[in-house]
């Protein structure tokens, strides 16, 4: 149950984060849930106006697509996706480059901000790090 | 509004504040009154958990990702008892003597300067960490440096009893970290010195402060019943950080009679560069932050740290996304990293401002020759992780995600300056500095060198906006000395202050 997004927002917030980190696409109902609740936090945590241009942001993303492919972006797989990324990734106008990086960082919130994520990723830290180093083997 | 009097208050509990209430505290033996207003919370030590997400949440503005008004750089500040200190890595280093030269701020000694650091930096128990206790992340960086002949430098740090938990950033879970949250506020508090927790300061003047204290959401009730203050105090000193600080003068109407108030803001730009290992390195383990290289400092306007951050820092800053991403994510235990620090110069057009409810914004461009040193930086930092046996590297500005180990001859034309573009770029900043800088007058300034804020009787500034310019090295030792002298000037100037 998400406060800030919409259904079909969410949705379409999943098939973006399929795209961004493939490993979404492996995530179980749960994991799904634990990375759009990660996000929507982080979205109601912020003031209002940049919530709003997030949300329009994430119109524009779906839609511009049409323009030159004819669909809208999550209709689009493969080569023609990444492309549509990219184009906005590197897109000539500044904020919507930065508009595309908050999107990715809120992607990688929402899946590398999981404290599960840590043996996935080979990452399990300890309060007594120092133990683990030169001359103290990992186990 | 419920009424409050006392001697001395200080808003703000980092680096400047706590140094303030601390070198005051003695005060109270002679009856005085002394009060720390910090808007962050107070934790309990089971509430550093070292986990991302929650202390970010927890301690930082804006989880961490405060954005500058063109949103092309995120500031990293804490909000908390014992402010940024209470995150920061620990590094102490004293400032160059040429970049105090260069600020030219009348009555201000290097040498004193120095005595006042090297006080405070034995106070906190700083020394390098001993040679068993660096992991590989920054081993490998002075190999790196080595091999290429560039000046390299073990960093003292501020530990007690380090266990290398290496979260540092999230506040210490073992408690070694020496901030303020573990020296100067529990000494000064022992002394008799209330520290306010939960206590925003709203506005400001001579002899007067409108504060709101709020029960945090985490951590400790506030001493004080949550409602609103009015407090009456003969000295303020004003320690909430670079961005604060000018943003709370501004929303109290001070912007007029201080035309350089929130100008000339500075940050230290930086780029968190990572590369992969073909095998395991010892890197989230130990103490993350033991090397630096100031090689380039001077010529190129780019200082090299080591660092190692944590799985989301990491991954949002990486430019790109897909399978490549996913593929260096994937091996949090081969990364090595390196932290580029642009030294960037003071601009009249950065600025902190506020707006009407007093929420500080700034207006930061990264200019040409920021860009400049950064992307310099990345070309040198891949030249570091290569010739530190790295099997590839993530250069953001780079025209492929990864540049292999056979591709290190290409690094100039694989890293284009044409790849550093605002935006895609991700660009962090946590030495904030400057917006009260120090100087001669108003038409230059908004303080004298000692902090006292000129025109205004028994207003200070004690913390890291009074900078001129950025102090090109990690700055808070430098905080803290500055913040010592103007305790000093306080003591000296209260027989003469009165409340209003
Ligand atoms: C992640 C990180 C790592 C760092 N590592 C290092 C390092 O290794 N070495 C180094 O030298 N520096 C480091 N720094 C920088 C250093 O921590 C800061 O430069 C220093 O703490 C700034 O001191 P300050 O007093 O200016 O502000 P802060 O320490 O930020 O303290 C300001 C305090 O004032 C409070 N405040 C603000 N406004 C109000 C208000 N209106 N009412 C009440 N309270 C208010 C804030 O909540 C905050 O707690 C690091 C910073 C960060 C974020």
């Amino acid at each position: 149950m998400t406060t800030v997004l919409s259904e079909s927002q969410v949705r379409f917030l999943l098939f973006l984060a399929e795209a961004i980190v493939p490993e979404v696409g492996d995530l179980d109902d749960t994991g799904r849930r634990s990375c759009v609740a990660i996000i929507d936090q982080a979205l109601q945590d912020r003031p209002p106006p940049l919530r709003r241009k997030f949300i329009f942001f994430l119109s524009a993303l779906r839609w511009t697509p049409v323009f030159r492919h004819g669909v809208p972006l999550d209709s689009l797989r493969g080569e023609a996706l990444n492309a549509a990324l990219d184009w906005f990734q590197d897109c000539p106008l500044p904020l919507v480059r930065k508009g595309f990086w908050g999107l990715k960082t809120l992607i990688f919130m929402g899946y590398y901000g999981r404290p599960e994520v840590g043996e996935a990723i080979h990452y399990t830290p300890s309060f007594s790090g120092n133990d683990f180093l030169e001359g103290n083997c990992r186990d | 509004m419920i009424e409050k009097e006392v001697d001395v208050l200080v808003i703000g509990s980092g680096a400047g504040g706590g140094t303030v209430a601390s070198e005051l505290s003695s005060l109270c033996r002679e009856g005085l009154t002394i009060a720390v207003l910090e808007q962050g919370p107070r934790l309990s030590r089971e509430q550093f958990t070292g986990r991302e997400l929650e202390m970010a949440r927890t301690l930082y503005a804006d989880s961490g990702g405060y954005l500058t008004k063109d949103m092309s750089m995120a500031l990293a500040f804490a909000r908390t008892y014992g402010g940024s200190t209470v995150v920061y890595t620990g590094t102490s280093l004293k400032i160059p003597e040429a970049v105090v030269k260069r600020w030219s701020v009348p009555d201000l000694n290097y040498q004193d300067l120095m005595d006042r650091s090297d006080k405070h930096m034995a106070a906190n128990g700083v020394h390098p960490l001993e040679p068993d206790k660096l992991n590989d992340n920054n081993r490998l960086f002075r190999q790196g440096c080595d091999k290429l002949g560039y000046r390299v430098q073990q960093f003292p740090i501020n530990v007690r009893g380090c266990r290398g938990a290496g979260v540092c950033n999230f506040g210490c879970p073992n408690g070694a970290k020496q901030g303020t949250d573990r020296v100067q506020l529990p000494a000064a508090e022992a002394e008799g010195v209330q520290v306010v927790t939960g206590c925003r300061a709203i506005r400001v003047g001579p002899g007067w402060c409108e504060a709101c204290v709020s029960r945090p959401a985490t951590g400790l009730d506030p001493i004080w019943e949550p409602g609103d203050y009015r407090i009456r105090a003969r000295a303020i000193v004003i320690s909430g950080g670079a961005v604060h600080s000018p943003a709370l003068l501004a929303h109290s109407g001070m912007s007029d009679s201080l035309p350089v108030l929130g100008r000339y803001f500075t940050a230290h730009p930086a780029l968190i560069l990572v590369a992969q290992h073909d095998r395991e390195i010892t890197n989230y383990h130990g103490h993350p932050k033991s090397y630096y290289c100031d090689q380039f400092v001077e010529s190129r306007k780019f200082l090299l740290e080591t660092c190692m951050y944590f799985p989301f820092t990491t991954a949002k800053y990486l430019v790109g996304y897909g399978p490549d991403h996913s593929r260096m994510m994937s091996r949090m235990d081969r990364l090595q990293m390196i932290l580029a620090l642009a030294i960037d110069p003071p601009r009249w057009e950065n600025r902190v401002t506020a707006d009407g409810n007093g929420k500080p914004m700034v207006d930061y461009r990264l200019g040409p020759e920021v860009l400049d040193a950064l992307h310099q930086s990345m070309r040198t930092a891949a030249r570091i992780f290569f010739a530190s046996g790295a099997r590839r590297v993530h250069a953001p500005g780079g025209r492929k995600f990864f540049i292999e180990r056979e591709e290190q001859d290409q690094i100039d034309s694989l890293i284009p300056r044409s790849g550093i573009r605002t935006g895609k770029v991700g660009v962090a900043s946590a030495h904030l500095m400057g917006g009260c800088r120090m100087g001669r007058d108003s038409t230059d300034s908004v303080t004298d060198s000692h902090g006292r804020i000129h025109g205004v009787p028994g207003l200070y500034v004690a913390d890291a906006s009074l900078f001129p310019s950025c102090s090109e090295i990690n700055p808070y030792v430098t905080i803290m000395a500055l913040a010592d002298r103007v305790a000093d000037s306080v003591r000296h100037d209260l027989p003469e202050l009165r409340h209003s």
